[in-house]
């Protein structure tokens, strides 16, 4: 029987491929490995990121689910909830203790009850609505509160860029 | 394609520096003399002996890891770059006998050692990969094999060298390769319990707790082998600042084990102990999925007190981390199991039929009964005055204290409709039900919501008592000033809070109470009280001596004695 770990990665996989949330694919890089996930979200209608399709990367620690996964976009991305390396920083993929942003309650924290779904609705909502408390970009977040029309050029940029179509 | 190429290059160069040796000499052994001479030909030499190191490298490396992934691509650079560092931190404590040899030996070491990481982590991954071929075992086992026997054989060496020849730089090997074998012996026995989980039909529960506590040997054998060996460097030759960091890393893994053990076992403990195993009906109750591993629950299951089930390793491994309820959160160290006071809490139900005084003026019992009852609003306050989940607990134990006693009548606020209304009545709080005594446990807004209403419940009734007091101070200050009257009853006792245990507070809550069904504030109605409840034969013998307030006092007096022996 394998590590607990890996049949739950296995549910869940089995989980979004037969019942696949709205816009958002899933799965690992290679079957042989299922710590290491790819995703590709679509950018949530009505938002400056409409119709991108931006790719993902999901690694998984050993104890997950009692440790939650890392994302990080592989596209470029602008928003102020992302890294500028394309992590991304979100409170549900934060373990109860570390607080990099010093602004989360520890009820909106990793649990094992979360899922790669959840994981992923969260993101879309996150660039649907961005946090500007937390400073991950604070460019992104500077400019998401004070120059929107700018922010929104840019994020049309680079949802352009993801679908490859020029600029 | 850059490797092959350099490859390629220094095996020219090489292949030019032996040739025009060869060329000028013509003899071996005078040509191999020319060239250990010659400091270009040697440098192109061992630039040569380093890449045949590199390339036999790679050799074993396809032979025994096939493609390496990029996670350990990753991890062995990261490794190399800071033991690089410490061999030449090592080689300046051993300066003195620097030569080709030492090289070789050290970099023979970093060789052995950056395969040792390689198995580590090529074993740490049969937890993640759901295809584990024949082809892996046997290259993690041959692997093993090799890397232990040539440990072994580098700890006998040094041993032997050090034994015959005295300190020398073979300490450092001796140490390094004995490190190097319990990390092979630690991989041997992860590689074992990985087995045997991957053949077995059923998850193994157990193996969590074995692979903590292999962690926890391991460290400490380690921590051992560190300490031994910078004490012995300390005295030897100096201090062996080479030896720090993974001392540092082995000391704090160490810890890590130590605490993970000590977490674990609480766990198991408060697992065995607090929290009842689920029944079937409540798994089949619930969706029978343990939220945590997302599978079925048909084996060992428990329940917590927040009513959400869990597989039980699975829930053992995360109370290792958090105590709290995967689900709700629930901190499950402070909050009491509710499942053990619910059949207290019955027990209660039954033994205290909810008697609502507020609605209920006289109850069609007489009002004076009242003095034989016990008062035993305790119970009542506390799980509220306390609205912490700790309040809980304090309910249901103070009933159980004293459980013959009669059923608890609260002083009687309805005896005072003439002068200001008391407050609207709460609902009765002894009468909680275990679905409202839940409701207040827990973090989420709803229990937080439900733990305030008691509160406010509890402060109408504080509100109510607290009128009642001033109603009767102010009756018995009337009372004091009509002629013949009882002089001063109210005094002395009003401060005293109508919670309070015992018997004295009987007295200022019934007091008005007579008092005011009269509805004369008049003196008359304290006799009539003593009367009524069976005293007479106080009265006559000293009555003769004393003044009309004193006798009034004394017979009430006694009356409370009887109640008390009642």
């Amino acid at each position: 029987m394998a590590g607990s770990a890996l049949r739950r990665l296995m549910a869940e996989y089995k989980q979004l491929t037969l019942n696949p949330p709205e816009g958002i694919i899933a799965g690992p890089i290679n079957e042989e490995n299922f710590f290491e996930w790819e995703a590709l979200i679509t950018g949530p209608e009505g938002t400056c990121f409409e119709g991108g399709v931006f790719p993902a990367k999901l690694i998984f620690p050993p104890d997950y689910p009692l440790s939650p996964p890392k994302m990080q976009f592989t596209c470029e991305m602008f928003h102020p909830n992302i890294y500028a390396d394309g992590r991304v920083c979100i409170s549900i993929l934060h373990a109860p203790g570390d607080d990099p942003m010093g602004y989360e309650s520890s009820a909106e924290r990793w649990s094992p009850v979360q899922s790669v779904e959840k994981i992923l609705l969260s993101v879309v909502s996150m660039l649907a609505e961005p946090n500007d408390e937390s400073g991950a970009n604070v460019d992104a977040a500077k400019m998401w509160r004070e120059n929107r029309e700018e922010f929104n050029r840019i994020a049309e940029r680079i949802v352009r860029r993801t679908l490859g179509i020029p600029t | 394609m850059r490797s092959l190429g350099i490859s390629v290059l220094s095996l020219t160069l090489t292949t030019i520096v032996i040739a025009n040796a060869y060329y000028q000499k013509k003899q071996f052994y005078p040509s191999v003399v020319y060239i250990t001479k010659s400091n270009p030909s040697m440098a192109v030499i061992y630039i040569q002996a380093f890449i045949c190191v590199l390339i036999v490298g790679k050799i074993m490396r396809k032979i025994f890891f096939g493609q390496l992934r990029s996670a350990e691509f990753e991890h062995l650079m990261e490794r190399s770059w800071y033991a690089i560092t410490e061999t030449c931190l090592a080689f300046t404590v051993f300066r003195d006998d620097f030569n080709p040899k030492f090289v070789a030996l050290f970099t023979l070491l970093l060789f052995l050692k950056s395969f040792h990481w390689l198995a580590e982590d090529r074993v740490d991954y049969m937890e993640r990969s759901p295809v584990i071929s024949l082809l892996f075992h046997i290259r993690v086992l041959s692997l093993l094999l090799l890397l232990g026997s040539l440990d072994l054989h580098f700890i006998q060496h040094a041993y032997q060298s050090t034994v015959s020849k005295g300190a020398s730089v073979q300490l450092v090997f001796g140490f390094e390769y004995a490190i190097l074998l319990t990390v092979v012996i630690n991989i041997a026995i992860k590689y074992a319990l990985h087995s045997v989980d991957l053949n077995s039909e059923t998850p193994w529960d157990n193996k969590a707790v074995f692979l903590l506590y292999t962690e926890l040997i391991m460290g400490f054998i380690k921590v051992i082998l560190y300490v031994a060996f910078v004490a012995i460097m300390v005295r030897i030759y100096t201090l062996p600042l080479f030896a720090f960091r993974p001392m540092y890393y082995t000391i704090r893994n160490f810890k890590k084990a130590f605490s993970d053990v000590i977490l674990s076992r609480r766990a198991i403990y408060n697992m065995n102990t607090l929290y009842p195993d689920a029944t079937p009906e409540e798994l089949q109750a619930a969706d029978n999925v343990c939220i945590i591993c997302r599978e079925e629950m048909t084996t060992a299951s428990k329940k917590l007190p927040c009513n959400h089930i869990f597989h039980t390793s699975c829930l053992r491994s995360w109370f290792q981390r958090q105590q709290t309820c995967p689900t709700c959160r629930l901190n499950i160290l402070r909050t009491p199991t509710s499942n053990n006071n619910e059949p207290r809490q019955d027990q209660r139900h039954r033994q205290v039929p909810p008697p609502n005084p507020f609605f209920n003026p006289f109850g069609g019992q007489n009002p004076f009964q009242m003095f034989g009852q016990n008062n035993q609003p305790q119970p009542q306050a506390q799980p509220a005055a306390a609205g912490a989940p700790s309040g809980a607990q304090n309910a249901t134990n103070a009933p159980q204290a004293n459980p013959n006693i009669p059923p608890f009548v609260f002083p009687p606020f309805p005896f005072m409709p003439f002068m200001a209304p008391p407050p609207m009545p709460p609902p009765n709080l002894q009468s909680l039900s275990p679905e409202e005594l839940r409701r207040m446990e827990g973090n989420e807004r709803q229990n937080v919501e439900a733990r305030i209403q008691c509160l406010r419940n509890i402060q109408v009734m504080l509100d109510a008592a607290v009128v009642m007091m001033q109603q009767y101070s102010a009756a018995a200050a009337l009372s004091s000033q009509a002629p013949g009257g009882e002089p001063q009853p109210g005094p002395s006792t009003s401060g005293t809070p109508p919670t309070c245990n015992g018997t004295t507070p009987k007295s200022p809550i019934n007091l008005p109470t007579s008092s005011v069904i009269n509805n004369n504030v008049e003196s008359d109605s304290v006799p009539s009280t003593s009367t009524s409840s069976e005293t007479p034969e106080a009265t006559p013998t000293e009555s003769v001596a004393l003044t009309p307030e004193e006798e009034v006092r004394r017979r009430r007096l006694q009356k409370f004695q009887q109640a008390a022996e009642q």
